[in-house]
């Protein structure tokens, strides 16, 4: 490398996620040819969102305020809660316009192998605000993979007898075609089959 | 007769090698059905069998080690064949580049699993190597059957890798508790998903080995080696019989009943062929178990595996091999090697001569 920089640069942009170094050196190329304003712009943009976003302080969500606009916004469902694992995961279901009701985020999965206890999670903030009263129905839609399905039962095992807690259904993509199924979706929606 | 073959299943047209183990260069046309490679010892059969498996499923059977498969004193290796399956055709070129990870496309399209080859283009293989799946100890019969549960109950196909992940985290769980860093409570989800998947896990086992051990007795017996018989011993697992055994499992911080311990037996005539066996009678019962899974796959409609069959002729009598060649009749193509061109007691459908990195049909 050139540049004692461009190396950090490149090493700095192969931490992101699904950035190797090949990808990292062509950034940094490119970063380095554009006009001055508009690297800057980027620095900028980076060091504003770490500035002024943070976790809301009622569901996790990420907000620039004290509280985010889905717990602010008084038209919204205060009995039902959906749980979910990401920030990322309210946009998806925001995105649907079906779930009138408010998130939690945890802010991931239980993972031991990855250090992720019960205590990492936004877990124990869930429970106090059952515990304040209101919410009848916890929909848990953490991922439908193994992790994910721990968690859920993890949180199911903490909310009985405090709430209803109910869990996102897995089976076949709408207006997609069987052939194009996988086998493993395929067989799980079979097996979770409705009487018609 | 083409038209047939076609509709056989997976047949592989052309092979195109570059600085592969022994072959510099290689381009060579095959037949559907029987062919046979016949060359002396250390012409590269073993080689050629190697790259038609490299070029279906993306690794060799022989090694994980891909930096092997790349010719002495050369950088990287291409392999890259042409082949007709039912749904049309499939192009896959593998490249092996010294000290980079391997490339795999297939028609074109870069594939992020090898793991999808497996279900793409089924290819079944014999080695002698494979004789381990008798003699070896109990993980290598549970990787097997699990290698047969991925391609016999495709919905099935990701439950021995989520139970491993669910057993992977549940040990972590267990040590934690045990160096004081998380509480038995922490436990419970990890204790579900293990007895959930685990549960799942043994009914597949169970059901795939139902499906292969009739067929097994089948083939077994056309081969000369009478009553095989495939034999799961699953001890059930629940929650109450994971609670019992938990001061045990924190005190070694790992989980101690599960598939994962469940033992697979492999017999022939009463007894287990681990044990009891001939070299020669545990090299019959897997190539029975190869034929057996070969033939219940041919009667699916994603049609006949590929059958890559590497020095199976050598041991076994004149009989035998009649036997075997009548099975393999019925199947799709067979790639099968031998010292001599004459070691078929039929005529292959193609004679591959293989001398110093070249091979050419006869």
């Amino acid at each position: 490398m050139p540049s004692p920089a461009i190396e950090n640069l490149v090493a700095q942009l192969t931490r992101l996620p699904s950035i190797g170094q090949r990808t990292a050196r062509r950034l940094a190329f490119h970063l380095l040819q554009v006009p001055k304003e508009e690297a800057i712009a980027l620095a900028e943009a980076i060091v504003d969102v770490k500035e002024r976003v943070h976790f809301c302080a009622e569901c996790g969500n990420l907000t620039e305020e004290e509280l985010c606009s889905i717990c602010l916004d008084q038209r919204r469902d205060r009995h039902l809660l959906c749980v979910v694992e990401q920030p990322v995961d309210v946009v998806s279901l925001e995105r649907t316009h079906e779930f009138r009701g408010l998130y939690h985020v945890l802010g991931g999965a239980l993972s031991p192998l990855d250090g992720v206890e019960p205590r990492d999670l936004r877990i124990a903030d869930l429970l106090r605000r059952i515990d304040a009263g209101g919410v009848e129905e916890v929909v848990i839609a953490t991922n439908p993979n193994m992790t994910g399905e721990a968690t859920a039962s993890y949180i199911a095992d903490q909310l009985r007898g405090r709430a209803r807690v109910t869990r996102l259904a897995s089976g076949l993509p709408v207006g997609g075609d069987l052939e194009y199924a996988d086998e493993v979706t395929l067989g799980r929606a079979l097996e979770g089959r409705r009487e018609m | 007769m083409e038209c047939f073959v076609l509709s056989r299943g997976l047949t592989v047209r052309e092979i195109t090698l570059r600085d592969f183990r022994s072959y510099e260069r290689l381009e060579l046309e095959l037949e559907g059905g029987l062919v046979l490679v016949a060359g002396p010892n250390g012409a590269g059969k073993t080689n050629l069998v190697e790259a038609v498996h490299v070029g279906t499923q993306a690794f060799s059977p022989r090694t994980r080690a891909d930096a092997q498969l790349i010719r002495f004193g050369c950088d990287g290796a291409r392999v890259a064949l042409r082949a007709e399956r039912r749904g049309g055709n499939a192009a896959v070129e593998v490249t092996i580049i010294r000290g980079e990870s391997k490339r795999a496309r297939l028609n074109g399209a870069p594939l992020s699993a090898t793991d999808q080859l497996r279900s793409e283009l089924p290819t079944l293989v014999f080695t002698p190597d494979r004789l381990v799946v008798i003699k070896g100890g109990p993980a290598v019969r549970r990787a097997y059957v699990d290698r047969t549960l991925t391609r016999l109950l495709p919905t099935r196909a990701n439950l021995p890798r989520t139970y491993g992940e669910a057993l992977g985290q549940r040990n972590a769980c267990l040590r934690k508790i045990g160096l004081g860093f998380s509480s038995k409570e922490a436990l419970a989800p990890w204790n579900e998903q293990v007895v959930t998947l685990g549960s799942s896990l043994q009914a597949a086992r169970l059901r795939s080995i139902e499906l292969l051990s009739p067929r097994f007795a089948d083939v077994g017996e056309a081969l000369g080696l009478p009553d095989c018989k495939l034999e799961y011993s699953a001890e059930p697992l629940t929650l109450e019989s994971l609670e019992r055994r938990l001061a045990r499992d924190l005190e070694r911080g790992t989980t101690s009943a599960g598939p994962h311990l469940d033992e697979v037996v492999v017999l022939a005539k009463g007894l287990e062929l681990r044990s009891f066996g001939s070299q020669g009678e545990q090299r019959t019962a897997v190539l029975a178990l190869l034929l057996a899974e070969a033939e219940l796959l041919t009667e699916r409609d994603t049609g006949a595996p590929l059958l890559l069959l590497d020095d199976v002729l050598s041991e076994l009598d004149v009989g035998r091999r009649e036997a075997l060649i009548g099975r393999l009749r019925g199947l799709g193509q067979t790639i099968v090697t031998a010292t001599s061109d004459s070691a078929l007691p039929a005529r292959a459908d193609q004679v591959i001569l293989v001398n110093e990195g070249t091979a050419r049909t006869a």
